[in-house]
């Protein structure tokens, strides 16, 4: 990529990029919610275990109701309180993988929610910081299978899977933020070309 | 459009080079000179000729595609890197592993030619581009086959597959690729896992269709961020062009 001088300063940069991509986000969220309240529906097998775990997507769904509505009306959240609903995100799906009844670690199907989550955060924020929420994600999924003990460290077909899956969600997020950065280098030329 | 840059003759406004016609950045449209007998808008750049192995039939080259080219390429050689790896690590039976590697190699000759001419700053055409996707798609589905359907680990390569198309493809290209995925291995899925599984599949299905939403959101934010600040300085260039002609100041193109 050439290096193009920026019309804008490093941080309004930032703030724009924050503003208009928070939306990626959102929706990011909104399927996470989506797919687990459906698999709540789908999967529970007594009222009480419907009732202690759905109230964690309603909370989910009604902060992001609360996100979605800022930014509708043009009044989106700063950066800090953006990433604290990202971790969140990561937070809770990991807690889905290392508790969701039936299956844990290695052996849960839900570790595919980390994919959109980490893409979208990548497509908003700057290298240094996607690559710390990416790697946050890597190692808090890596945790989760070590803690279920579903990884035997045997070099063996498991550990196999784990490697394959870690390299999948870090190039979710390398791939977003390197595409975030040529959106990024592509505004700032037009900005140039224009002004030329 | 170097068009609108080289003003030729009036002082007041981005002119054509044959002098017909002026640029109207309010308007965001050419307009015809007054007093002259205009009946051509001015033709668009002549694109360059095919050389080499560039020559693919016809010459169409989106800009918008161009770009996203860059990420396809790369999560492509994130497909091919982490498949090498992984085939080599404890295979399972001479079949699969052969081929494994026979479409792998085939998928990593083909991103070495589109990585080539991205490097040249010759990005493939959009047909070639559209073609290499499908292979993706279709490598993936091959080795998800080979390896028992559902129960196969590699899926999560279709994750990585529908990223760059979502960002580098217009946005009914990309429902129609994230549909034929979410189609294609949903019935695999449907063939070949229990009914137990079906939430698993369900979520899935839902996070791919997920990535290529969010990936085209953004991309069509990003275009529309764009075209937006091109507009908004050729608006305020406009203007002071207007305002240096009203004041009879003369304009730094003409002196």
């Amino acid at each position: 990529m050439s290096q193009v001088r920026e019309v804008r300063s490093a941080k309004q940069a930032e703030q724009e990029d924050l503003f208009f991509g928070q939306t990626v986000i959102v929706w990011a969220r909104w399927s996470v919610i989506v797919a687990g309240i459906v698999l709540v529906l789908w999967t529970s097998t007594s009222v009480s275990l419907l009732t202690q775990t759905m109230p964690f997507f309603l909370v989910l769904m009604a902060v992001n109701f609360f996100l979605h509505g800022r930014f509708v009306m043009g009044s989106p959240l700063n950066r800090f309180v953006v990433t604290v609903a990202s971790v969140v995100d990561l937070i809770l799906i990991t807690a889905i993988v290392v508790l969701w009844p039936g299956s844990h670690g290695l052996n849960n199907q839900f570790f595919v929610l980390y994919f959109p989550v980490v893409f979208a955060f990548a497509l908003v924020f700057t290298r240094k910081i996607e690559v710390a929420y990416t790697g946050l994600a890597m190692l808090l999924y890596a945790g989760a299978c070590i803690l279920a003990g579903t990884v035997p460290f045997d070099l063996g077909n498991e550990d196999k899977v784990l490697v394959m899956r870690l390299i999948v969600i870090a190039a979710m997020g390398f791939l977003g933020n390197y595409y975030f950065r040529i959106q990024r280098d592509r505004l700032a030329q037009a900005g140039k070309a224009a002004a030329a | 459009m170097s068009t609108i840059h080289t003003p030729t003759s009036s002082g007041h406004h981005l002119v054509s080079p044959d002098g017909k016609w002026y640029w109207d950045g309010v308007a965001q449209e050419w307009k015809a000179q007054p007093g002259t007998t205009a009946t051509e808008k001015p033709a668009p750049p002549k694109s360059e000729p095919a050389r080499g192995l560039t020559s693919f039939t016809g010459n169409v080259r989106s800009a918008d595609l161009a770009e996203g080219q860059a990420v396809l390429v790369w999560a492509r050689w994130i497909l091919i890197g982490t498949g090498l790896l992984l085939s080599f690590w404890s295979p399972k039976d001479l079949g699969t592993l052969q081929v494994q590697l026979a479409a792998i190699i085939a998928l990593a000759f083909g991103n070495f030619y589109l990585h080539v001419q991205l490097l040249r700053g010759h990005p493939a055409l959009d047909t070639v581009v559209y073609a290499a996707s499908l292979a993706d798609i279709g490598v993936v589905t091959a080795l998800v086959l080979v390896q028992g359907g559902y129960q196969s680990p590699v899926f999560i390569f279709y994750f990585a597959a529908i990223v760059g198309i979502s960002v580098a493809f217009p946005t009914w290209l990309t429902a129609a690729y994230t549909s034929l995925v979410v189609g294609v291995y949903g019935v695999i899925c449907l063939v070949t896992a229990p009914i137990a599984d079906d939430p698993a599949v369900f979520t899935r299905l839902l996070m791919i269709a997920a990535i290529a939403v969010c990936g085209n959101l953004f991309a069509r934010s990003e275009a529309k961020r764009r075209a937006d600040a091109i507009r908004v300085h050729s608006e305020l260039l406009d203007e002071v062009e207007q305002r240096s002609s009203i004041g009879g100041k003369e304009n730094v193109a003409s002196s």
